[in-house]
């Protein structure tokens, strides 16, 4: 932790755009480029500005942080200097990112013991793979708590107070102590949109480059050399049926090949509230907080 | 991935069958003179050597007045032992077991094929057959019962392992057991105990026939799924009692009626593993082993549904007769080369009522394995250079079957993903699971080293400059141009272009259907999902004339009513007029011959016909070493031929 108060850092990873269809090559064990798109993962951009929240309200200091192969990811992090963020690191080196997840964890777990901060944030999930362990992961091996999907986060001193997603729509609150770990759930902030003086700014800033040397890591101990699990071959996945519910024995035939057909997927039934304007407006805003949605208004 | 479960071996009465895989019981159309052939026999052999474990015939008929279709089986003739031998060896030498279906379909029946009167227990007619019925009498039912028993003992002496009594869906017993069919006073009608003799005398009398060590099952329909029918609940209550006999070895089980045959072989637009409760539910009522059967089309989900101890057998038909290697494939591992069944009917289903030989969109062999099974492809004598022009299912299949021969192999595709229309009909409502044809391949093609050009329209100078050694043109076909008059005007739109989202509609549109099948109804349906008011015209007496053979009439209709699309009939549409936003149709009735208007609409979608891209292969004609034409690019038609003749040449070539 730095002395002068908080520090965050923000984890950038690469996706794939996943609306454009993805091709696959040598014999399947490849993603075909070019062709697809990439972008910086929308749920770190998220988290990006989350940290840009605390960094308003407690003058925090952001460090993002691109983690993956390649030279594009200098992009996101000066999409992140002009949103607001103070440091850029871009983490890569040969082979580095090319093992599982337990080995890139273990690159992210040195990154965050360099900068030690008082707050880690990324996405929760990925765009295109879904599920990412990799942060969880370093989390645990630096012994750091870690909580996730956070819906909102708020950080007091030497603790961060996270709602997380439960099921059903239910919500969780947890206290984390400082330094911990938070995988943002993607959808609940839309990240600012730079003004162009912030952006020409950007273009000049420093990068940071960190390759083995600066991470102090041998090369044994990072990329293939590091993972437990290795790609034995990518293929599109079928989609999964979702399971058929059983029908009510005493509901007349029609209703029961309904939901032998419904095939299980039902709309949540939704809540009417009536009265005037304004009782309809209070309404509302008590469940927007209730679910968590809402910040910095007055309770 | 190990499937544990499925591959597990399971005892049935005295047999023990070698994992969880039932091919289920379904009309083939292959008997010649009421007798099995030697094409049923390798049909049921290439299952057997795909790895199934158990397969369970065709339904066959045990009496003369039980001729639902020309083409049965008369098990009741001491000739089919023979042929029943024969089968049975083929299928034993691949360590398979085989179970006859034994079926009497009651008033599920065709008089005029047996030009007897149609038998059942009350003088009801069926919904589909519509004839009624000469109501039993207790000497009748006697005589089927006995009927039962002789080839029961028929089946034993053929060699084959056990015995399925049809009690399901479409059979005699089902019509005794249901309030629906059944409305005798006397012993054999009213009470359940009175509902349930007949049923019982006929496993009674094929018990006494076979002897105790011989397995015997039945095939409950386990919900009527129609108002005052059977359901669940009455359902587990006869095979608990049909259990306690003690005489039955093991309960296959369907579903559904003739008023309600969409749920028998359920399409694509039905989810996967829809009777999966059903079966749980008969599961938890008996100790007997229970089988599930329907859209259960991939070894993940039987393992799920065994692993949930929702039933001890896992029946697959379609699953099978579309890639009869499953199971083996699935043993080993090789998942991605399993040709997965989309349910569209249209192959297997869709040619039984109106007596053609069963086949498969996705599989030419079926039927013809002696010719074209397992095995039988040769490498071709001289390796040529292979350039096939259109990655549609044609295409795809050219140079699946010329790789796996040895060819040198290139496909061109001039869109950035192969599949052809494929890709586009997959877009309409609930059509998704379509797009597995083109899925199923690319997989294959990935595997067999053929080389695949995305993005590039092949051209007469590119082909002569490549000079390849055969020219496979597959290039498909295209919306009609011009097939009304005014259809060049504004706002009229083809079917592809509302797929592909290309066409700005409006709120109201109107969608003339001279298609009959899917192209026109998933439009329609896919632009009501987007809030558009649709109308749709035809020519045809109703909306859809194309979907009854495949068991999609009843639930299209049902879902285009439901999103409040409207219909006019019998409409011979002569000219579309009007600007965008005031567009009028102009025909006539067919029957009546009067003129009519309708209008006015945002705008018109026509899905009237399509016409074959053959500028390609027309010039190179004449030019080229060996040219070969195949697919929509000869005469528009459907998957089914499109695969047929990329199989073939393939082969030939
Ligand atoms: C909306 C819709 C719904 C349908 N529904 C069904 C259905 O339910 N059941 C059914 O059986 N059938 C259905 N069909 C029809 C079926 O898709 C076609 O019959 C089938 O795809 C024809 O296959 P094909 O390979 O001959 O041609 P296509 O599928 O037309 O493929 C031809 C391919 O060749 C490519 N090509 C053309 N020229 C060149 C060139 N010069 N260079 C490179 N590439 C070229 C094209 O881009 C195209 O991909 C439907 C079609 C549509 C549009
Ligand atoms: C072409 C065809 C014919 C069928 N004929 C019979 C039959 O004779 N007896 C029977 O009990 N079921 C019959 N069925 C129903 C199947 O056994 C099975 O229950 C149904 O196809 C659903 O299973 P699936 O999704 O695995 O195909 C038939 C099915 C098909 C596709
Ligand atoms: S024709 Fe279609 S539904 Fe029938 S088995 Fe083949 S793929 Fe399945």
């Amino acid at each position: 932790m730095t002395a002068n108060g908080l520090s965050v850092v923000v984890l950038l990873r690469e996706v794939l755009d996943p609306r454009p269809p993805v091709r696959l090559a040598g014999g399947g064990v490849m993603v075909r480029e070019p062709g697809p798109r990439r972008l910086v993962n929308p749920a770190d951009l998220e988290a990006l500005e989350e940290a840009m929240l605390l960094a308003e309200g407690r003058g925090a200091r952001v460090t993002a942080v691109a983690v993956g192969p390649g030279r594009r990811l200098e992009d996101g992090l000066r999409l992140a200097l002009a949103m607001g963020a103070h440091r850029a690191v871009r983490v890569d080196g040969p082979g580095l990112w090319e093992g599982d997840a337990v080995a890139r964890a273990r690159v992210l777990a040195r990154v965050v013991e360099i900068l030690s901060p008082s707050l880690v944030l990324a996405g929760a999930r990925l765009l295109d793979r879904g599920d990412d362990p990799a942060p969880a992961l370093a989390a645990a091996g630096l012994g750091l708590p870690c909580c996730t999907p956070v819906v909102s986060a708020r950080v007091g001193d030497g603790e961060a107070t996270a709602t997380r997603k439960a099921d059903r729509g239910a919500r969780d609150v947890v206290a984390l102590p400082l330094p911990c770990v938070l995988l943002m759930e993607g959808g609940a902030r839309e990240p600012r949109y730079p003004d162009l003086d912030a952006v020409l700014a950007a273009l000049g800033a420093p990068v940071e480059t960190w390759g083995l040397p600066e991470l102090g890591l041998p090369e044994r101990a990072v990329g293939e050399h590091a993972a437990l699990l290795r790609p034995e071959r990518l293929v599109h996945p079928r989609p999964d049926p979702t399971p058929v519910p059983t029908p009510d024995p005493d509901a007349p035939a029609f209703e029961r090949i309904r939901t032998l057909l419904s095939g299980g997927i039902r709309a949540r039934a939704g809540r009417v509230h009536e009265g005037s304007a304004g009782e309809v407006v209070e309404g509302l805003l008590r469940i927007l907080e209730e679910e968590g949605l809402l910040q910095g208004a007055a309770p | 991935m190990t499937f544990k479960h499925l591959f597990s071996p399971l005892k049935i009465g005295k047999v023990e069958v070698r994992n969880r895989i039932s091919f289920q019981p379904h009309l083939t159309n292959f008997a010649v003179d009421c007798l099995p052939t030697e094409r049923h026999m390798h049909y049921w052999g290439e299952r057997a050597r795909g790895g199934v474990g158990l397969i369970i015939t065709e339904e066959m008929s045990v009496h003369p007045t039980d001729r639902a279709y020309e083409k049965l089986v008369e098990v009741f003739h001491p000739e089919v032992i023979p042929h029943f031998r024969r089968i049975a060896d083929r299928v034993h030498e691949f360590e398979a077991r085989i179970f006859a279906q034994l079926n009497h379909n009651g008033q599920q029946c065709d008089g005029t094929i047996s030009r007897l009167p149609v038998w059942a227990p009350s003088p009801v007619p069926d919904v589909l057959f519509r004839e009624t019925p000469k109501e039993m009498e207790p000497e009748d039912i006697e005589e089927v019962a006995r009927y039962f028993g002789r080839c029961a003992v028929h089946v034993r002496e053929g060699g084959f392992d056990g015995v399925e009594l049809q009690f399901g869906h479409s059979s005699l017993a089902r019509q005794f057991l249901s309030p629906l069919t059944n409305f005798r006073t006397d012993e054999f009608g009213g009470s359940l105990e009175n509902r349930m003799r007949a049923p019982l005398m006929f496993i009674e009398a094929v018990r006494r026939a076979v002897g105790d060590d011989y397995t015997v099952g039945i095939r409950l329909c386990a919900d009527e799924m129609i108002p005052g029918g059977l359901d669940l609940a009455q359902v587990q209550e006869i095979a608990r009692r049909f259990e306690a006999t003690g005489l039955i070895d093991f309960m296959d089980l369907s579903i559904a009626t003739f008023y309600n045959l969409y749920l028998v072989e359920g399409s694509m637009h039905t989810p996967l593993g829809y009777t999966v409760p059903l079966a749980a539910g008969i599961r938890e009522s008996v100790k007997l082993p229970v089988f599930c059967t329907g859209r259960i089309n991939d070894p993940v989900m039987a393992e799920k549904v065994l692993a949930a101890g929702q039933a001890d057998m896992i029946g697959m038909c379609r699953a099978l007769i579309c890639d009869p290697f499953l199971p083996k494939k699935a043993e080993e591992g090789r998942m991605e080369e399993i040709r997965y069944c989309v349910a569209d009917n249209q192959g297997c289903i869709g040619r039984m009522g109106v007596n053609k030989l069963l086949g498969c969109i996705q599989n030419p062999a079926v039927g013809l394995e002696a010719r074209w099974g397992e095995g039988s492809l040769r490498p071709a004598a001289v390796k040529k250079r292979v350039m096939v022009v259109g990655g549609g299912p044609a295409g795809m299949w050219a140079a699946k079957m010329a790789a796996l021969r040895g060819h040198r192999v290139d496909l061109y595709e001039r869109g950035d993903e192969l599949g052809g229309q494929v890709l586009i009909a997959m877009k309409g409502a609930g059509r998704d699971e379509f797009g597995v044809i083109a899925r199923n391949e690319k997989a294959q093609l990935d595997r067999l080293g053929v080389t695949v050009h995305l993005g590039v329209e092949v051209t007469e100078a590119m082909v002569l400059e490549q000079a390849p050694d055969a020219v496979i043109v597959a290039t498909g076909s295209v919306p009609k141009a011009h097939p009304v008059a005014g259809a060049d005007g504004p706002a009229v739109f083809n079917v592809w272009q509302v797929l592909e989202g290309e066409a700005e509609v409006g709120q109201s549109v109107c969608l003339i259907d001279y298609d009959g099948h899917h192209r026109a109804t998933s439009t329609a349906e896919h632009l009501a999902d987007r809030g558009v008011e649709v109308h749709i015209i035809t020519s045809s007496l109703f909306v859809g004339a194309e979907l009854g053979p495949l068991q999609d009439l009843y639930l299209t209709r049902q879902r285009l009513l439901q999103k409040g699309v409207t219909f006019t009939p019998d409409i011979a549409v002569m000219e579309v007029t009007g600007e965008a936003g005031d567009k009028r149709v102009k025909g006539f009735n067919v029957y009546s011959n009067e003129w009519g208007e309708w209008g006015p609409y945002d705008s018109l979608v026509l899905a009237m016909g399509q016409e074959v891209d053959d500028r390609l292969y027309k010039a190179l004609k004449g030019k080229v070493k060996e040219l070969h034409r195949i697919g929509d690019c000869v005469a528009p038609r459907k998957v089914d031929m499109a695969i047929w003749e990329g199989h073939k040449v393939g082969r030939e070539i």
